[in-house]
């Protein structure tokens, strides 16, 4: 008996380049793409966000 | 590849080819890891339970969401540059055993940044950033407060820079909070998107190592600039980071003395260092991957409480998050991120500062050496060495290139203890996630 936690999200944008740099984050050891979001939906998603 | 784990009696398939969580009964774990996972026995189970498994599974692949095909992406990289990790200064008012900048000096003389040095990195920046309009900037150290007056200057000078070259600048800093009076903590708030302020837990444990000059503790002269910080932050972004070191393994209990002292935004990091008596070794493992479920059993009760935290770590986006291509890019440290330190000579990142295998270039004539860029802009997910074998490789990226090599000797050679400790907490996470759902369905 399997119950779907979560799924990914159909929207994506792939490849743009906008997302920011891994390392700009708290770490500055162990950096990790899994805890980043999508910067051009955050922008599309919050328009007055970032600019 | 499908991931089957538990977190105590919660039993978990994590799909990396979709990227889909799902919670099964244990019965239901055991028999596909045996099945699909392993060569392990297959377990004996009523006909029932089998065709509930196997039609669970059947559907669940029809929706895409079990055993999808993994998509195998080479990053197509750019060439433009994002962020900057600028060396302020090589001088730090603390002399923390742990540091691995040689306690701010970077094995080198103890210097500051000029303003001159500092503006010509902006330029760099600007000129090599092409068409990406947001660029980043994180004010680093040594202690970066010690140049306050220099960061303002920079500050100025980038905004004044983007708005006519249509760039619009995030800037970071990274601080001990020794110097974080009322100006820098105004500053602070007006400028900087992130602060990272060290703080490294209980008292006794943040003593041990981080020191002043003089070789006193300096807990007590951060703790009330950190908490007057804070308080002052509103909803902008910052992170309380600590250290742990072989002398705190039990380093949950210092993330919860932070979060009990009234900070909601905190990150513990794993020490880099080779000191003996303060390194991570393998011996250390079993008690850390143990404190990771500790630490994430306290953080959901604190949640459940009311009082939740934000712990860096246990942040796994599964729904939203970035795309492959960003997963299999890995940090980009040597390509789309550089450090530039005092006198303006160009590194890979802050980790390799000082290292003149790894010296690039220099901000004041541009250059880059495009061996070492080339080097970094060819590493990814798929040339770090067991990474494709990895579930978790999505979510890591292949970790941290300073950190392969300083260990292991190649930027593509993961170190094995990290890859461990950072399963852990991918699972932790997940189960946080999981957790968190349940509580608010």
């Amino acid at each position: 008996m399997f119950k779907t936690i979560a799924k990914p999200q159909k929207r994506k944008v792939t490849g743009c380049g906008e997302c920011r740099s891994t390392c700009q984050s708290a770490c500055k050891t162990s950096c990790t793409v899994g805890n980043q979001s999508c910067e051009r939906i955050t922008r599309e998603q919050n328009p007055e966000k970032i600019k | 590849m499908v991931h089957i784990f538990n977190f105590k009696d919660k039993y978990y398939a994590y799909d990396s080819g979709s990227g889909s969580l799902h919670e099964c009964d244990e019965q239901t774990a055991v028999y596909v890891k045996a099945k699909y996972e392993t060569s392990e026995p297959i377990p004996e189970l009523s006909p029932e339970k089998i065709a509930e498994i196997e039609n669970g599974v059947k559907e669940l692949g029809k929706q895409g969401l079990l055993f999808k095909e993994e998509i195998k992406v080479f990053p197509v990289k750019s060439s433009e540059v994002k962020a900057l990790c600028l060396h302020i200064c090589h001088d730090c008012n603390l002399r923390c055993r742990y540091c691995f900048a040689d306690e701010g000096a970077y094995h080198s003389e103890r210097e500051f940044m000029s303003l001159q040095t500092a503006q010509k990195a902006i330029d760099f920046l600007i000129k090599e950033s092409g068409n990406r309009k947001i660029l980043e900037v994180d004010f680093f150290g040594g202690e970066p407060l010690m140049c306050l007056e220099t960061i303002k200057k920079v500050v100025s000078y980038a905004r004044s820079e983007g708005e006519k070259t249509g760039k619009k600048f995030l800037f970071t800093t990274t601080t001990n909070a020794l110097l974080l009076d009322d100006d820098a903590i105004d500053f602070f708030n007006r400028e900087m998107e992130n602060v990272v302020l060290s703080l490294d837990g209980r008292k006794e444990v943040h003593d041990a190592i981080r020191k002043t000059k003089n070789g006193k503790g300096s807990f007590d002269y951060v703790i009330d600039n950190i908490k007057k910080f804070v308080r002052s932050r509103g909803d902008k972004n910052y992170y309380v980071r600590g250290t742990f070191t072989s002398k705190n393994l039990d380093f949950s209990k210092d993330v919860i003395f932070l979060a009990e002292n009234g900070f909601d935004s905190i990150s513990m990091e794993p020490v880099v260092t080779e000191i003996d008596d303060l390194a991570i070794k393998e011996e250390h493992l079993p008690v850390i991957l143990g404190e990771y479920e500790e630490l994430c059993d306290k953080y959901l009760e604190k949640y459940k409480e009311g009082k939740g935290f934000n712990f860096f770590h246990f942040n796994i986006d599964l729904e939203g998050g970035v795309c492959l291509q960003k997963r299999v890019s890995a940090c980009g440290a040597g390509n789309e991120y550089f450090s530039v330190v005092p006198n303006g000579d160009i590194y890979p990142c802050h980790q390799f500062a000082g290292d003149k295998d790894f010296l690039m270039g220099n901000v004041y004539d541009g250059s880059l050496n495009e061996d070492i860029r080339q080097k970094f802009a060819t590493t990814c997910l798929f040339t770090r060495d067991g990474c494709e074998n990895c579930f978790a490789k999505f979510i890591c990226s292949g970790g941290c290139a300073a950190n392969n090599y300083h260990f292991c000797g190649d930027i593509n050679k993961p170190y094995p203890i990290t890859c461990e400790m950072m399963k852990k907490r991918i699972e932790c996470g997940m189960h946080a996630l999981a957790v968190k759902k349940e509580n608010k369905n």
